[in-house]
């Protein structure tokens, strides 16, 4: 069986061809999926977010500065919490910016499924100003990398 | 007699309930009018936000001096809002927020310093 079909491809240059091109269609169609940007890119976590090279500190610098509001209302929020809330907050996203596109994407995927997360539990908005607009996340990152990368009074 | 009592007593109390509605105004209404005479619109809570963010930023040292504070000023009206606007804004919203920071604006417009 086998044999007569190779024996066939033989025989039919073209269908060979046709062969060898719809199998490159078909890998083209599944390995974007994994490897490179589509539109899911963005959720849960911005594109842009996931390839910045700044840390949270400049991040949240340049809302302070651009979308002073949307920054104003997060510093309340972290300030309605126990100060124990607000550390961990702070730590999670130095933790978050330390890794790599690949594993913020590969964390963020985790985070979409994993409500148990005791960070999401205590403060379900902790990392609103990073993750959840994205239009406030184009403004940090397209300014970010004018501000102090360590700076920490922009958590107060 | 008791009937015209009555409607006195009404009448009094309607002219009472409109002769206070502009004077019970709250601040950020008149902030909103007042920088509606420069033509700057937008969202009446927004723009009161941004007037006490701009306030805040001067009493906590973020903007050091009122040229820093226009930029982050003019970083956040609307697209097309001219400078003297910005100046504008900025200058209702040390009136209206935090007029103890006058002499910023004051520093600005004296003679400039040689340093």
């Amino acid at each position: 069986m086998h044999r007569r079909r190779a024996r066939q491809a033989r025989k039919w240059p073209a269908l060979r061809a046709g062969v060898a091109v719809l199998t490159g269609t078909v890998a083209a169609v599944v390995v974007p999926a994994t490897a490179s940007a589509d539109a899911t890119d963005d959720y849960p976590i911005p594109h842009r977010v996931i390839v910045t090279a700044c840390t949270a500190e400049q991040l949240l610098a340049a809302a302070r500065d651009f979308t002073p509001v949307y920054y104003q209302r997060y510093i309340i929020d972290k300030h309605n919490k126990s100060p124990g809330v607000q550390q961990a907050a702070i730590d999670n996203a130095h933790y978050f910016f330390s890794l790599s596109p690949a594993d913020r994407r590969a964390y963020s995927e985790q985070m979409a499924t994993n409500f148990a997360d005791p960070m999401t539990a205590s403060w379900p908005n902790w990392a609103k100003i990073f993750f959840n607009n994205k239009g406030v996340a184009a403004k940090e990152t397209d300014n970010c990398a004018n501000y102090p990368p360590n700076d920490a009074s922009v958590w107060d | 007699m008791r009937f015209g009592k009555l409607s006195a007593l009404a009448s009094v109390m309607t002219a009472a309930v409109t002769l206070a509605a502009p004077a019970h105004a709250d601040v950020d209404t008149d902030f909103a009018n007042q920088v509606h005479v420069y033509g700057i619109y937008g969202p009446r809570d927004y723009n009161a936000w941004l007037a006490k963010i701009t306030c805040e930023r001067l009493g906590n040292g973020v903007d050091t001096n009122a040229e820093k504070s226009a930029v982050f000023v003019s970083h956040n009206l609307q697209q097309g809002t001219s400078t003297s606007q910005t100046w504008q804004f900025l200058a209702a919203a040390i009136d209206t927020y935090c007029p103890e920071q006058q002499p910023v604006l004051a520093a600005v417009a004296g003679p400039k310093r040689s340093d």
